[in-house]
């Protein structure tokens, strides 16, 4: 069932065997797993069914650099469903060289290996509605997918990955039916968690205390408690808990909140295909079950190992929509339509300096002149976006004679002086805000320099076409600052480890030091890997899911076994 | 001379009365005698008026037992089945159906009450088979089973139609409106447990289904894909909505006159059962009865075999458009394959 604490009595007190904090993919995926397994659920959401103002506000916090990493409220929905609410849905699973302890990535290494989280994919896909677990381009739609550039067969890079895309699903809409007709499940709206209660000695959480949105205090017991706030808001909880352990939950070894990352991605370079345009394909196929299916530019793992490099993908794109020197009248018609798109989107498909009336002028010019095709372009976006249900993903436009950008989206490496702290302002309820520092590191360049060099040799090599960088992007770290930290994926900071030492959660998800806390989300990612986080939110979810059933399965087997014994 | 005990078969024209009939004809111990409203040209099916209580009573009189497959309007299922039980033959095995549940969720055994709204076909259902139980408390030997949405070759219901609404692509994958619970008895497990229960104990009822944890929407996937009616369609919830209250309708009304993938209907009980959280227990039947599930694959191959080519006219079952259309500088490229 779906209830909001403003229903409660005041001061209740709730009980339940598992309680979960946050209703994000995390979080539903948690409660939709573990309540087929017959565990009684209860589901705390700071939000309602749709986001407002109020519940937003409590996001709010400071950047140390705004230019590298968006506003704390940016890219985070309070509300049941939380950011699949506004994501874009690209899936795409971890690689197997993620999982290893890599010598020349400092702090890689996860104490799993990637086949118990591969295990999970194919499930994890189908709650994100992203198909069947394919990701071969020769696979996932009947005859293969065309190539992305015919005849290109780099040397160091793989053709063959495919991103699958979600419709994209917001969690809360998609679940909301099933999760109010569980009988053993209840979603508790407007509740926002402030703290999470040690006992006097510190060995398990005994309580969480929570506000309803009139603020008012109640409190849940449980037996497990599972943090899916988010890789940013689960560390702002975990440091804010602090009053048995004095430097937060799970905190010993100073790790809670380091080693953040998002990815290292952006826009950049000039790819001149030769050839005409039936040599490239950078748009969706469909595999059979409806998805979007795509293909990308994977620099494969030999190549990372040897050259002492992170994990890194390409996708071809249309040139960057605020040089209207692109005379393309999608292009500009987007940059026009621009105070119409969400902050979250407009950021990546406009940014730059603030327009100029010149500048308006010349992309209205475009999208004039351009009529016939800009016309074409908003019809197609209407019935295949807007009306759609599987939504058409993204912007594909056709540039002018086969003169593409290049997407790239990198794995950023662990860097422990990257980090989420407590900020000095507070909340409406007295709670610290955070402080975001986001750090990239001369490693993080060098692995988008080194795919980009490789590629433009493999290109060159070949005969396929030629890459250059404009003058104002020869400097990748330039490049790399523009874009900054990628929107949303906040990885790392309740990272999982073998030990205490090393991590602030073991292979479980269980936070060392407490025997019923444990982190859902990725901000136990030990490493961020090329993808996209959410598929294997959802994947380390369910697996997670498994050793709660188990756990709980235990004690209620130890506390049937106490009844009988104090009944004798 | 045949010594195999003689069954009755009624409703024998129907889908079911049919399979039934042709499983008896090979059957060690049993001989069908088929019957339905008109008899068969061939001979292989005899008149009878199953209202007509005269007709029943002389029908029944040499039998061994009596196998209710009648289907039809709901006044005369009740006067048929009433006539039947006063008969009294010496066993009858009742179809019944899962609509005996109505609105029911959760796991569903055959000790669930019926939760409203039941509907005017589960109610009369419910009806028949109060009728049955009475003549088993008077004595009588009966066995009801309630089968799920019967699929296999000959389903006109769950599978001719289902498969033209795919390939018409209005059914495909429908989100939250088909996270319902798919329970599908697969014509052969149906057939089987019918002849188990000729010689079951009296007195059973038995849900009889062949899939188990399928979700409406896994099975309208795989379907699909086994008809090549692919790729599946994304269904927008607002679609649903106005095939079932502003189109279902005027589909209807058209069937009465043409018969045509276009009339087919997608009802608002259809589309409530697509999205029932109801999940048909069968344990029952499996120890009793020895109800041994066809895999679906096997299901799902078997029926699309029956259906054979793609009537002609249907829609292609390749994609239209996939990306934007090709501009002047603009392309966003045409799927070609």
């Amino acid at each position: 069932m779906i209830l909001h604490a403003d229903e409660l009595p005041p001061g209740a007190t709730l009980s339940a065997e598992i309680c979960i904090v946050g209703g994000g993919p995390a979080g539903i995926t948690l409660a939709l797993t573990l309540a087929r397994f017959g565990h009684d659920i209860l589901l705390l959401e700071s939000g309602d069914l749709e986001a407002n103002d109020a519940t937003q506000a409590l996001n709010a916090g400071e950047v140390a650099d705004e230019t590298l990493h968006s506003p704390p409220d940016k890219y985070r929905v309070r509300c049941l469903g939380g950011a699949t609410s506004i994501w874009g849905g690209r899936c795409m699973p971890f690689n197997p060289i993620d999982f290893e302890a890599r010598p020349f990535v400092p702090h890689s290494g996860w104490p799993i290996g990637y086949e118990e989280v591969e295990r999970h994919y194919p499930a994890a896909n189908a709650l994100c509605e992203a198909g069947e677990y394919e990701y071969d381009a020769r696979l996932a739609v009947s005859g293969g997918m065309r190539p992305l550039i015919a005849g290109f067969a780099p040397m160091h890079f793989d053709m063959n990955g495919i991103e699958r895309f979600s419709c994209p699903t917001h969690f809360g809409d998609r679940y909301r039916a099933r999760l109010r007709s569980l009988p053993n499940v209840r979603v508790l709206l407007r509740s926002t968690v402030v703290r999470l209660a040690a006992s006097s000695d510190g060995a398990r959480i005994t309580q969480v205390e929570a506000r309803d949105s009139k603020d008012r205090p109640f409190t849940v017991t449980a037996d497990q408690f599972v943090v899916a706030a988010g890789g940013i808001e689960t560390a702002r909880l975990l440091l804010a808990s602090h009053d048995v352990h004095a430097a937060g939950l799970g905190n010993a070894e100073d790790l809670v909140g380091r080693f953040y990352m998002c990815h290292i991605a952006g826009t950049a370079g000039a790819l001149k295909v030769v050839g005409g345009r039936e040599t490239v394909w950078h748009g969706y196929d469909v595999a059979w079950d409806g998805t979007y299916c795509r293909r990308r530019i994977a620099l494969r793992p030999d190549v990372q190992r040897q050259r002492g490099v992170g994990n890194v993908i390409f996708r071809l794109h249309h040139p960057r929509i605020a040089d209207p020197a692109h005379e393309t009248g999608p292009l500009s018609a987007i940059f026009l339509a621009q105070r119409f798109i969400s902050y979250e989107y407009a950021k990546r498909l406009v940014s730059d300096a603030p327009p100029t009336p010149g500048l308006w002028l010349r992309h209205g010019f475009n999208a004039v002149r351009d009529a016939g095709s800009t016309v074409r372009f908003l019809t197609h976006w209407l019935r295949h976006r807007t009306l759609a249900a599987r939504k058409f993903p993204s912007v594909i436009i056709r540039p002018r004679r086969n003169l593409f950008s290049l997407d790239f989206h990198a794995e950023q490496v662990p860097n422990p002086d990257s980090r989420i702290t407590l900020g000095n302002s507070v909340d409406r309820f007295g709670n610290p805000q955070v402080r975001i520092d986001w750090r990239y590191t001369r490693q993080d360049v060098d692995t988008v320099l080194q795919a980009f060099n490789l590629l433009r040799g493999d290109l060159a090599e070949q005969g396929v076409g030629t890459l250059t960088l404009a003058p104002n992007e020869q400097d990748i770290e330039t490049v790399v600052r523009r874009d900054g930290a990628y929107g949303g994926h906040h990885i790392g900071t309740a990272r999982m480890g073998a030990s205490a030492a090393t991590g602030v959660v073991d292979r479980h998800g269980k936070v060392f030091g407490l025997s019923n806390l444990f982190v859902a989300g990725s901000a136990i990612f030990p490493t961020s890997s090329q993808a996209n986080p959410t598929l294997t939110i959802v994947a380390m979810s369910l697996r997670l899911a498994e050793h709660l059933r188990d756990v709980a399965g235990r004690v209620a087997r130890v506390r049937t076994a106490v009844e009988a014994v104090s009944a004798d | 001379m045949d010594t195999r005990t003689p069954v009755l078969v009624l409703g024998a024209s129907g889908f079911i009365g049919s399979h039934v009939v042709a499983a008896l004809s090979s059957h060690p111990a049993y001989r069908p005698i088929a019957a339905s409203r008109k008899a068969a040209a061939d001979g292989s099916r005899v008149a009878l008026d199953a209202t007509n209580p005269d007709a029943v009573r002389a029908a029944v009189r040499e039998v061994g037992a009596v196998v209710n497959c009648l289907a039809g309007g709901e006044g005369a299922m009740t006067r048929a089945t009433t006539a039947l039980c006063e008969a009294n033959p010496a066993r009858i095995v009742h179809l019944s159906s899962m609509a005996v549940y109505g609105a029911a969720t959760g796991t569903v055994r055959e000790d669930h009450t019926p939760v409203q709204p039941v509907g005017g076909y589960g109610q009369a259902k419910i009806d028949a088979e109060a009728i049955v139980r009475r003549y088993a408390d008077a004595g009588g030997q009966a066995v009801i089973l309630r089968p799920t949405c019967v699929f296999g070759p000959g389903s006109s219901q769950w599978t001719t139609r289902i498969a033209r609404l795919l390939q018409a692509r209005r059914l495909g994958d429908l989100g939250s409106a088909g996270d319902g619970g798919c329970n599908l008895a697969f014509i052969d497990d149906l057939v089987d447990t019918v002849i188990a229960s000729l010689d079951a104990p009296s007195g059973g009822v038995f849900n009889i289904s062949s899939s188990a944890e399928l979700t409406w929407n896994q099975f309208l996937l795989r379907f699909a894909r086994a008809l090549d009616a692919t790729p599946v369609r994304r269904i927008p919830a607002r679609m649903l909505r106005l095939e079932t209250k502003l189109l279902a309708p005027a589909r209807r009304i058209g069937s009465k006159l043409v018969k045509s993938p276009v009339t087919e209907a997608i009802t608002p009980s259809l589309a409530a059962l697509f999205a029932q959280d109801i999940w048909i227990d069968c344990s029952a039947a499996t120890a009793e009865l020895g109800l041994r599930p066809t895999p679906l694959d096997r299901m799902i191959d078997t029926s699309v075999r029956w259906l054979g080519p793609r009537p002609p006219g249907a829609p292609d079952a390749r994609p239209r458009t996939r990306v934007a259309r090709p501009g002047a500088a603009v392309t966003a490229g045409q799927a070609g394959r």
